[in-house]
């Protein structure tokens, strides 16, 4: 038996087995998210809430500019896009995780054997469904709404491009942190302490991308570009740093390091 | 250290700023052994579950899984045991045939073997609410899921905090059977409960986890008046109700 | 850490400040256009780049900390972000100061402007979660802190290209030799005050931790010799 367990630890460390273990992780995400998935279809509270709360910051979000000059709008309105994604983001991460919390059930996968970036690309999986979904009211609404929004109705393409990007680069950033959060039995009131400044950047180049689009410049498809730099760097870190963040220093190394120590 | 224990703890301590939880607990866990772990509230029984299942690390000492110290809580290692906690951490809207096929599932993804789920459930008589959400199941029913949870992959190592407090009596003597077939089988169980009785009758050896380090222990046929009157005796040795909080 | 360095930098750092402001003030000429405000411009620059560079400096140490557990690491990290925010203060207050003289406006919403309020945003982040997280948030505020560090470079960019109003680069190295010789002094004692007093916050937590420790010893002894005797080595 021990025997056997050398060699499976030994082959983790070879090069077939990066890739296997990159496959491994991919297909316990897909799990994982499919899983989750499966049981908001069930009850729908994610989906639901979310879309009630985007639904009445879209209305203040009307009555409070629908006077605003044809002009001013390109500039109001991609903060207006952004903000409501800023806002409805923070309401779904904390709400997926305290989920997680009240059943303990986060723990439950920590120790099954699971590699844990896959639990890390499952939830921001479904962050991205819920704020895509929620984006589904705000965009369409803020078009109905404002004039200056129309070229989100006659350049969909762009428009479902320029929207999954921004969120897929909210969820990266902020899955890390509520998940950290969640385990730390930490108080909630600090993720959107932390996400905020942190996804700045991120939404600051969606928020350039939305006026180029609105304005209907050819930078377009370059700013688009750099969101999607960003969202890569976001969940690179994101996930390099969750297992850390979560459960610790994997213990080979410190262990490794006091049996030098003690020689 | 005996070479075949398939867990040894040494010298573990674990302190959260200036809170010594652990000061240097010493525990060797064999194959085939039911080992029960007793404390007064607060004297570290759940953290030392932590550190063994490598959800958290110690501040000292060293933990050996099977003659190995490195990759404590890695995923090839979290293939070999499983842990039930007080919790059920079930999903409340996925019956029970889901919540474990998800597991199997990603077992099987992992590439390690997996029970059938079906065998699983019926062992813990949970088959005839296999197809029933788990939200609807009363406390004992989602413990006996937990532990089918656990039994999926045939651990090598269980570890059970307060399995026996949601069970009635049928269930109790359900999971004592249970644990009596692991022990057959070369699992190696660590089980911490508050229920003297019912760790009397399932486990070999019980130890006491007091002041942060194991206090004392009482093995099956240690005594001459019995097992469970040497358990008493070392259950006497726990605090008054209070006692651990103020020394901690 | 060496108790006396800290000490010796504050020294050294007392007896260059008197001659890099009478530097500023008696023997550099007064620019043209901003006046007699264009002076902050030796205290805001230097201070802006101790900033970024102890911004970098808790990042690393974080992603240290997470990596090997490293205690000291920690305790650097701690330092810098409080650091960052005492710096990062002085560029704030300082900043403005010099762009009300240099455009009329004391914020004009320009990249190092925006990326500078957020640094020290997400530095003020990093210490609230120091403050208010559970136990294990110390982990989490390390995470905080690599991202913060990763983001100032992205965020310089983004605004850069949202807006730019600000004096750019170029317009510094135009400066006349002598503005530059009295930027040296200015830059060079508000360092040494930087690393001491980031020097002096290592020692504090330090000593909190070795503190933390020789009271879990104590107590450790205390409950049980023989099993000190025997585990003391670990």
């Amino acid at each position: 038996m021990r025997d056997a367990t050398l060699t499976l630890s030994g082959a983790r460390r070879g090069p077939r087995a990066t890739t296997n273990l990159g496959m491994v992780a991919l297909r316990q995400a897909w799990l994982l998210a499919v899983n989750d998935l499966r049981q908001e279809a069930r009850d729908l509270e994610l989906v639901l809430t979310a879309s009630f709360f985007t639904l009445v910051v879209l209305i203040m979000l009307g009555m409070s500019f629908s006077a605003l000059g044809v002009s001013a709008q390109p500039l109001a309105v991609p903060g207006m896009l952004w903000l409501s994604v800023a806002f409805v983001g923070a309401l779904t991460l904390s709400r997926i995780f305290n989920r997680e919390r009240e059943f303990d059930t986060l723990r439950a996968m920590l120790v099954a054997p699971v590699e844990r970036v896959s639990i890390y690309l499952a939830k921001a999986f479904v962050t991205l469904v819920i704020l895509l979904g929620c984006c589904c009211i705000t965009v369409p609404g803020l078009a109905l709404l404002f004039p200056a929004a129309q070229p989100f109705a006659e350049r969909p393409l762009e428009t479902v491009a320029l929207v999954v990007m921004g969120c897929t680069a909210y969820a990266g950033v902020g899955t890390l942190f509520a998940a950290g959060l969640a385990s730390s039995s930490g108080k909630n009131v600090l993720l959107s302490v932390i996400l905020y400044p942190l996804t700045m950047p991120s939404l600051l180049f969606a928020l350039v991308a939305t006026r180029s689009l609105l304005e209907g410049h050819a930078s377009f498809t370059t700013y688009l570009g750099q969101l999607t730099a960003t969202n890569v760097l976001a969940f690179v870190v994101g996930a390099w740093l969750f297992e850390p963040v979560l459960v610790g220093v994997p213990q080979q190394r410190s262990a490794r390091r006091a049996s030098r120590r003690r020689r | 250290m005996s070479a075949d224990a398939l867990l040894s703890l040494r010298g573990i301590s674990k302190h959260f700023g200036r809170l010594a939880v652990l000061r240097g607990v010493d525990l060797d866990l064999q194959r085939g052994e039911i080992v029960g772990l007793i404390g007064a509230n607060g004297a570290g029984k759940s953290t030392l579950l932590s550190i063994i299942a490598g959800l958290l690390p110690s501040s000292r000492g060293t933990r050996t899984f099977d003659g190995s110290a490195e990759g404590a809580g890695s995923r090839t290692e979290r293939a070999r045991f499983a842990v039930v906690s007080h919790t059920a951490q079930t999903y409340p809207r996925l019956t029970a045939t889901e919540n474990l096929e998800l597991f199997a599932r990603l077992r099987v993804q992992a590439g390690v073997a997996s029970e059938p789920v079906g065998t699983s459930l019926e062992r813990l008589g949970l088959g005839y609410a296999a197809d029933r959400q788990a939200g609807t199941f009363s406390r004992g029913m989602l413990q006996r899921l937990a532990l089918a949870r656990a039994l999926l992959g045939r651990p090598e190592m269980l570890l059970l905090d307060e399995p026996f407090t949601a069970l009635d009596r049928p269930g109790r003597a359900l999971l004592a059977s249970v644990l009596d077939e692991e022990r057959t089988r070369g699992s190696a169980v660590l089980l911490i409960s508050h229920d003297l009785e019912a760790l009397v009758s399932v486990a070999d050896r019980i130890v006491l986890l007091e002041g942060g380090v194991i206090a004392g222990s009482v093995g099956r046929g240690d005594t001459a008046d019995g097992f469970a009157e040497g358990v008493r005796d070392l259950a006497g040795k726990m605090p008054a109700v209070g006692a651990a909080e103020a020394h901690a | 850490m060496n108790k006396i360095l800290p000490f010796a930098f504050l020294g050294a750092a007392g007896m260059i400040f008197p001659y890099s402001v009478q530097l500023i003030f008696l023997q550099t000429p007064i620019e043209q256009q901003m006046g007699t405000v264009q002076k902050i411009f030796y205290f805001h620059v230097p201070l802006a780049w101790i900033m970024m560079l102890l911004a970098v400096v808790c990042g690393v140490a974080a992603g240290i900390q997470l990596r090997r557990d490293s205690k000291r690491a920690e305790a650097i990290s701690i330092a810098a972000a409080e650091l960052v925010l005492v710096t990062g203060l002085g560029v704030l207050i300082t900043g403005p100061i010099w762009g009300h003289a240099t455009w009329g406006k004391p914020w004009t919403w320009d990249a190092r402007q925006v990326s500078t309020g957020l640094l020290w945003l997400v530095f003020a982040a990093y210490v609230l979660v120091r403050h208010y997280g559970a136990a294990g948030s110390e982990r989490l505020a390390a995470g905080l802190a690599i991202f913060g560090a990763i983001d100032v470079p992205v965020i310089y960019y983004a605004v850069k290209i949202w807006k730019t109003t600000h004096p750019s680069t170029d317009v510094a190295g135009s400066l006349p030799s002598s503005m530059w010789a009295a930027l040296w002094p200015a830059l060079i004692a508000l360092l040494l005050t930087s690393l001491a007093l980031l020097m002096i916050r290592v020692r504090q937590e330090m000593t909190d931790v070795a503190l933390d420790e020789a009271w879990i010893g104590l107590e450790h002894d205390a409950a049980s010799p023989n099993l000190a005797a025997a585990t003391g080595d670990a």
